[in-house]
């Protein structure tokens, strides 16, 4: 008898639970947002929640779309192949529909996957990797550059900008840093009278690179470029100016946070850094930085903007499509012409990569991040 | 040569801190025959009991950097060494008699201790101070620095001073007396809790020795720090012959001269690859590790 009754009471308590669970789902449009919350690209992944927050708090200060609130689910990925995948799953169970944000593009290629079997939009903000557009699924965007049009632009910059004849490459094997090493290789590689003396990786997690940068200096190059993210690269700038390697020292996008510069301390002055414009850079993302800094009280990531408009982006395919259907929210996105974001107008080409995309270089002077040449 | 020499300067430097941490692992093994898991990141919880030391330093307006590191080095070890104690009395000392069991308390404590810190600092890395320049002491090309040879020197130091305590003094006597065997030292009338306790104290102080270190060399501490050190250090005790003092100071140089070397003169993306091919090739010489065998004692 009183095990019914626990029975009775537990479906009391379920079916008004249940209940709820259906109206929620009705009631609001979720936006699922996939992030390093935890490991050393923590940072990166809570100025892009914060953004994605923003720009649903905005759109609902509107009113929200189609008449119903949006709401940010996000869920940690850490970076990592398998927990972006497990991510992935939870954010479809929590019902999302569509996706817009990861970071490290070894995360973000395997979630891709799972997104495309369910027929779900996924707009990435700042995964850089060739491979996650080349993959030909229609569903997966970004609104980021890809590291083989910065791979490109950088070698051109050592080789014409900083007169480079030899130059020493060093990634850290994950899928962002080998994919724009190698497309920085095959740059360099391709120019007259230019030699690559160096290519070889550094395994992240590790503090002492003094070993692989004790190679570097006996081969004495003009520019040592770093391709992975700034955990290490703060490591690395340092290391190299107490090694005393000869040469400039130039990182990629993924080095572009105040950290580094903390990391590195006076060793990070002169440091080139190749990115994509920081929002403080563009006439365009004047009025999101303000709004950010009033609404979280500290300055937008490197990657805020983009998550921005990542995530304008899919709301804006919502409300042309008139539907917050999957499959017609993938249409729509691909639809997208010349929405105006934060980081500029924005446009998708075929494979869903983002058309016409800027790169800058930053050098760094006084502790401070400044455009080079500009 | 040049070259040379400074790969094994490089190798000299990390191999110091995996050597460090080695002995904590050594010792418990020795006495218990534990291998504590959780030892990598006692490592990482003295690296950041440090940071805050020199946070509240800074709040008191304390500024000068050899006093400032000193205290915090004091305080970090009093306390790391606390906080192992601590972990051998909730975790370890309940399952003394069930290995199994206990090797999973292990496992435990180490996630307890990572999300510990995860939770209490941060999830993100942590910049330590920067007190110390590059300065160095001038050996032509070769680019040393004083806090190199200051973190040499004294780790050197330490594990003399750990060699003399373990042979030389009564709770020394003690410890070697309960690796030999336990029930005969409780039956001479040694407190054997308070001995492995004190093991577990003297370990997890020389942990948090490399892990302020770790922060001022290299400047960056993460709440994960201590797991692939960790098993470094721990590979370097097997290499040594785990159980003994002297050889996990030689098995943590070696390695870390192995690693700097694979790296220079070969791949640092087959570093490891190279440096672990080299220590499967002396165990299986060497089943017992470098001077496992000549001392027939542990520790």
């Amino acid at each position: 008898m009183r095990r019914s009754l626990a029975c009775l009471a537990m479906l009391a308590l379920l079916v008004p639970a249940a209940a709820l669970g259906v109206g929620a789902q009705g009631a609001t449009v979720k936006i699922g947002v996939p992030v390093p919350l935890s490991g050393g690209n923590a940072k990166m992944g809570d100025d892009i929640a914060k953004a994605a927050t923003l720009a649903a708090e905005e759109w609902n200060a509107k009113g929200g779309v189609l008449g119903r609130k949006i709401e940010i689910v996000s869920f940690d990925d850490a970076c990592d192949a398998q927990q972006s995948v497990t991510a992935a799953h939870k954010l479809l169970d929590a019902g999302v529909a569509a996706v817009a944000g990861g970071y490290c593009s070894s995360a973000a290629i395997p979630a891709s996957a799972v997104y495309h079997d369910a027929g779900v939009a996924f707009v990435a903000d700042a995964s850089s990797n060739p491979k996650l557009t080349d993959q030909g699924f229609e569903n997966v965007f970004r609104v980021i550059g890809r590291d083989d049009q910065q791979g490109p632009y950088a070698a051109g910059f050592m080789i014409k900008t900083l007169k480079g004849k030899k130059i020493a490459i060093v990634h850290d094997n994950t899928a962002y840093a080998k994919g724009l090493a190698d497309a920085t290789k095959a740059a360099v590689e391709g120019a007259a009278g230019v030699q690559l003396v160096f290519f070889d990786a550094v395994t992240p997690g590790e503090k002492d690179f003094s070993a692989i940068l004790t190679k570097v200096k006996s081969l004495k190059p003009d520019v040592t470029y770093y391709t992975g993210y700034y955990p290490e690269g703060g490591l690395i700038a340092k290391q190299f100016k107490e090694l005393g390697v000869p040469g400039k020292f130039m990182a990629g996008d993924a080095n572009n946070d105040p950290t580094f510069i903390s990391e590195a301390g006076n060793a990070s002055e002169g440091v080139f850094v190749t990115s994509t414009p920081l929002p403080q850079d563009q006439t365009t993302a004047k009025s999101f930085i303000d709004r950010y800094k009033k609404r979280w009280n500290q300055d937008p990531g490197p990657y805020s903007a983009l998550e921005y408009d990542a995530v304008s982006v899919v709301l804006d395919a919502i409300k042309r499509s008139g539907s917050a259907d999957r499959g017609t929210i993938v249409k729509a996105i691909a639809a997208t012409k010349g929405y105006s974001g934060a980081t500029g107008t924005i446009n998708f080409d075929m494979k869903g990569d983002r058309k016409s995309v800027l790169y800058i270089t930053y050098i760094i002077k006084g502790g401070k991040f400044v455009p080079y040449g500009m | 040569m040049d070259i040379a020499l400074q790969q094994l300067v490089n190798g000299l430097t990390v191999g110091a801190f995996y050597a460090l941490i080695a002995l904590g692992y050594t010792m418990v093994y020795g006495i218990i025959r534990l291998i504590n898991f959780a030892h990598g990141d006692i490592y990482a919880a003295g690296a950041f009991l440090g940071l805050s030391l020199y946070a509240l330093l800074a709040l008191l307006h304390i500024q000068n950097p050899v006093l400032t590191t000193l205290l915090a080095l004091v305080v970090s070890m009093g306390c790391t060494g606390l906080l192992g104690v601590l972990l051998y009395r909730i975790a370890y000392r309940p399952l003394l008699h069930a290995r199994l069991s206990i090797l999973i308390s292990a496992i435990g404590g180490s996630l307890t201790l990572e999300y510990g810190l995860f939770l209490i600092y941060s999830p993100s890395f942590l910049v330590y101070p920067h007190l110390f320049g590059r300065a160095g002491p001038a050996l032509g090309d070769l680019a040393i620095s004083w806090l190199q040879v200051i973190i040499f020197v004294s780790s050197l130091l330490l594990m003399a001073a750990l060699y003399v305590l373990v042979h030389r003094t009564k709770i020394g006597m003690a410890m070697r007396a309960l690796a030999i065997n336990q029930d005969a030292a409780r039956l001479m009338g040694i407190d054997v809790n308070r001995v492995i306790a004190s093991t577990f104290f003297l370990g997890s102080t020389l942990a948090a020795f490399a892990g302020v270190m770790t922060g001022l060399y290299y400047s960056q501490i993460s709440f994960l720090m201590g797991f692939l050190v960790g098993l470094k250090a721990f590979t370097a005790a097997v290499l040594g012959g785990i159980g003994n003092i002297p050889g996990a100071v030689l098995g943590g140089f070696l390695l870390g001269i192995l690693e700097s070397l694979a790296a220079g003169y070969f791949s640092s993306r087959w570093k490891d690859v190279v440096a672990f091919v080299i220590l499967i090739v002396i165990l299986v010489a060497r089943p017992r590790g470098l001077l496992g065998e000549r001392v027939v004692e542990r520790m």
